[in-house]
């Protein structure tokens, strides 16, 4: 069986996805038993890893995933796997008001038409959930919705077992709590805190606009302890930076901050480096953001690729990809 | 009209706004933005259910960005309940990308169409689609409606003279759309192709040759041996056919070159015999408009005398003209030849690229088989066996049946610019004091427009050149470059795709001609469900 050719979507100028690609082939050919390596010659399968969600070329990146995907297809690619760290359009899952695109259908139906046989991302099903209005979402997950609009299988791997590395690695876990900066997030916020053994706090935000907060209300005790932020995606940051003013006011000795999808658009750096509250901001490396640590020292990134890597063997070669939500491998 | 909405994408909003106006109506109100992610944003905020939605977008600059924004608008349309959604895209989107151009390649437009097809669309109207089979590829009704009557009225009341003018296709592939426009205006049309040439390799292989058969001569020595020898040739090959004047318009140094050809194309023959043990190598001729020729065999022979050198002049001539006889009952009575290098005519004794002197002599030769450079002679069963076993690829030559006139004209931009490649540009066609329309459907890269007007103007002697295309797309600065070529008096194209006012402002040679009656007068007559034949028929003098 010859192994998967792996195709990365367009030299970024942002380095760190162009070395995840790398690091994709190199976790292949290091747990590949037969040594194959990439060859070349039959398409047994392609794994299209898409840049994901850079800000300023979304539509570009899609266009290029599409036509990628398309071209093995034309090709007799036997099976085509988009590897899309970050869904793009993920937010647009439903119908807020009177004829609303549902892009992420949309998005669903052009992956499926330009020829894609399997999905693989990441943090899928973080809650987006805009306000507490709607209580009986906050068990329906995104990740249900959205592999919904496939009739392709769609994988969600999840980067906790990453997040746990790092705070085991970093944080002084007796001191610790978990906070989960919207109502959406707790059910993530108590999972981390269930497999570290910690307490956990949730704060309550009104909000009247997306990418805009208004009033927090802190549910839970942080006073004189490490505040741990985790979210799904931080964007302009406001939300980060609010919630970190509010532990602040509420005792927590240090505060640092954990996300999946780090954007950081508009004026999000600015935001980080003016909130004297928050130390440190962790994000994976889904969206490329090495450019922008130089500018903002508060940036960490934490490396998923080795994650994405196993993934990618497992479906290749037909195993099981369950073992990869509660376990990451070693890099 | 009622019950119709026209909603208008970002790309192009004085389009839309034209052709509302003319339908006495106003855009549909649609808020259109990005998230600060980049994720595209739609609202529709008017009702549409039940009514006729028609979606104004053009490329632009930001291709992607105008798609994206156009599924989302149509899905949302979908998803409100419209009757019926129709894509109006007067420059359709990677609509030069309809077939592989390489082992593995895209064949975009079909995605695109696909992803359309899959975002909701009943109806698609465009306008003079790159390549017309792209409608295939929609499983549902496109209108591909012709400029070329609103093109053919504005030359009628605007050029003066336009009725001794001459049509002018700047590539083999584009000869229907030449030719269609000349019989409308009942004109001559004529034809300038150009021939690539590696003048590197080709250099090497004559040398070569000439070495082998020579003995000790050199190259200089040759040269100058059948430029002696030549006159006779050239007056044979006029006296054997007196009925028309001279159809060669030789330069003073062209007849030497036909000898210098020949005469190293035996060795040369005979270093790559086996390209042509090929039974399928008589039919492989890609690289003009000549049909496929049955001659090869006689180039087989030894031509060491006049006689026969004339012949076979004379047999290059018949070829030419047979690509004409396809189109027009009249024959060419002109064939011109010129050099190319980097995209500009130079004069016949001009150093070569590579200072090969030989590989100028071989290029000057009109339609010489034997003067293909090595690969170029391959022909694609042999191409693509090699290319399959081995990492060897004829540089411009693929699969799936590209290797026709349309390909080449998408990729004849490429090697303008490259030194190492000299190419020959042959006109076909009487232009002499003249006004010349060279016609295409889109200006994107200029190179082959300011090549193909300097042949006109600087081989042909044509009085005045119309640059005419539908989609005046000006890729980098080809619109300031045009603007810049003193072969150039106008350029016009339609409004089809958004060309930034700034750059209208410094272009006096520019002309964009209103379409959106044309899109207009389609976008009424589909909502009544009236004919759109009309439209393809030309306005009565």
């Amino acid at each position: 069986m010859a192994s998967p050719n792996i195709t990365r979507s367009r030299e970024g100028s942002d380095s760190s996805f162009d070395s995840d690609s790398e690091l994709f082939k190199h976790e292949i050919i290091k747990h590949d038993p037969a040594g194959l390596g990439t060859s070349k010659t039959p398409w047994q399968q392609t794994l299209a890893a898409n840049r994901s969600t850079a800000p300023g070329d979304i539509n570009d990146g899609l266009m290029e995933l599409l036509i990628m995907i398309n071209a093995c297809k034309t090709a007799s690619a036997r099976r085509i796997t988009a590897v899309i760290p970050n869904f793009p359009y993920a937010r647009q899952d439903k119908k807020d008001k009177s004829r609303a695109p549902i892009t992420a259908k949309l998005m669903a139906n052009m992956l499926q038409t330009a020829g894609c046989s399997h999905v693989i991302t990441m943090d899928l099903h973080a809650s987006q959930i805009q306000g507490l209005s709607m209580p009986q979402t906050l068990h329906s997950s995104k990740l249900l919705i959205i592999a919904g609009f496939f009739n392709v299988p769609v994988d969600n791997l999840y980067a906790e077992p990453s997040y746990l590395r790092w705070i085991r690695d970093n944080v002084d876990v007796r001191k610790a709590v978990i906070v989960s900066p919207d109502a959406g997030g707790a059910k993530r916020a108590t999972s981390l805190a269930d497999r570290l053994d910690l307490n956990f706090a949730l704060i309550h935000k009104e909000r009247s606009r997306p990418n805009e907060v208004s009033k927090m209300t802190l549910v839970g005790n942080v006073k004189d302890k490490c505040a741990i932020l985790v979210d799904d995606m931080a964007d302009t940051c406001g939300t980060l930076a609010k919630a970190a003013n509010t532990l602040r006011e509420h005792g927590a000795s240090s505060i640092v901050a954990l996300v999946t999808h780090g954007i950081f658009s508009g004026n999000a750096l600015k935001t980080l480096n003016d909130c004297d509250a928050l130390s440190r901001v962790v994000a994976t490396n889904t969206v490329p953001f090495s450019e922008k640590r130089k500018q903002c020292p508060k940036l960490e990134e934490i490396d998923v690729s080795p994650t994405l890597a196993e993934a990618c063997r497992r479906t290749h070669n037909g195993e099981s990809v369950s073992f990869l939500f509660s376990h990451a491998p070693m890099e | 009209m009622r019950r119709v909405q026209i909603f208008s994408g970002s790309s192009h909003p004085l389009l839309t706004d034209a052709i509302c106006e003319r339908l006495g109506t106003s855009p549909a109100k649609v808020e259109l933005k990005k998230f600060s992610n980049g994720e595209t944003s739609v609202s529709v905020e008017t009702s549409i259910r039940d009514q006729d939605v028609f979606i104004v977008q053009s490329g632009s600059d930001q291709v992607n960005d105008s798609l994206m924004e156009m599924l989302i608008m149509i899905s949302a349309c979908k998803g409100g309940s419209a009757k019926s959604i129709t894509a109006v895209m007067p420059y359709f989107f990677y609509s030069r990308q309809s077939k592989k151009k390489s082992h593995r390649g895209a064949i975009t437009a079909r995605l695109v169409a696909n992803l359309l097809s899959v975002a909701g669309i009943n109806h698609v109207i465009t306008v003079d689609l790159h390549a017309p089979p792209t409608q295939g590829f929609f499983g549902k009704p496109v209108d591909n409606l012709h400029a070329e009557p609103l093109i053919a009225r504005w030359i009628k009341n605007h050029v003066p003279g336009w009725k001794e003018a001459v049509v002018v296709s700047k590539n083999p592939g584009g000869t229907k759309r030449v030719t269609s426009l000349a019989d409308a205006l009942k004109i001559n049309f004529g034809l300038v192709t150009t021939d690539r040439r590696r003048s590197g390799t080709n250099g090497s292989l004559a040398g070569s040759g000439f070495l082998e058969r020579m003995g000790d001569g050199g190259i200089e020595s040759h040269i100058s041996d059948t430029a002696d020898t030549s006159p006779p040739n050239g007056t044979a090959a006029e006296s054997e056919d007196s009925r028309i004047p001279p159809r060669i318009r030789t330069s003073p140094r062209l007849a030497p070159n036909i000898n210098g050809a020949s005469a190293t194309s035996i060795p040369y023959r005979g270093l790559n015999g086996y390209t042509r043990s090929s039974p399928l190598a008589q039919s492989t001729r890609v690289d003009s408009a000549s049909p496929p020729t049955n001659r090869i065999p006689v180039q087989r022979e030894p031509v060491t005398n006049g006689p026969s050198r004339a012949l076979r002049l004379e047999e290059k001539e018949e070829e030419e003209e047979d690509s004409a006889n396809e189109y027009t009952d009249e024959r060419a009575r002109e064939v011109i030849t010129g050099r190319l290098v980097q995209g500009h005519i130079v004069d016949d004794d001009a150093p070569s690229p590579v200072l090969s002197t030989m590989s100028a002599s071989i290029a000057t030769l009109p339609g010489d088989v034997m003067g293909q450079p090595q690969l170029d002679g391959l022909d694609p069963m042999t191409s693509s066996f090699i290319s399959s076993t081995s990492a060897f690829q004829p540089d411009h030559s693929a699969l799936g049946g590209s290797m026709d006139a349309t390909a080449h004209s998408d990729d004849e931009e490429e090697g303008f610019k490259n030194p190492e490649f000299e190419h020959t540009v042959t006109l076909v066609g009487n232009v002499r004091d003249r006004t010349v329309f060279i016609i295409d459907d889109l200006i994107d890269q200029c190179g082959s427009w300011i090549a193909a007007a300097e042949t006109v103007v600087k081989r042909g002697d044509a009085k005045k050149v119309y640059c005419i295309a539908t989609h005046g797309l000006f890729g980098d600065n080809s619109l300031e470059q045009m603007e810049a070529c003193e072969c150039i008096d106008y350029i016009m194209v339609t409004n089809t795709y958004p060309i930034a006012p700034e750059r209208v402002k410094t272009c006096k040679k520019l002309v964009i001609l209103d379409i959106s009656t044309l899109l207009s007068e389609a976008i009424r007559r589909n909502h009544h469900g009236e004919s759109i034949s009309a439209l393809f028929q030309h306005f009565p003098d």
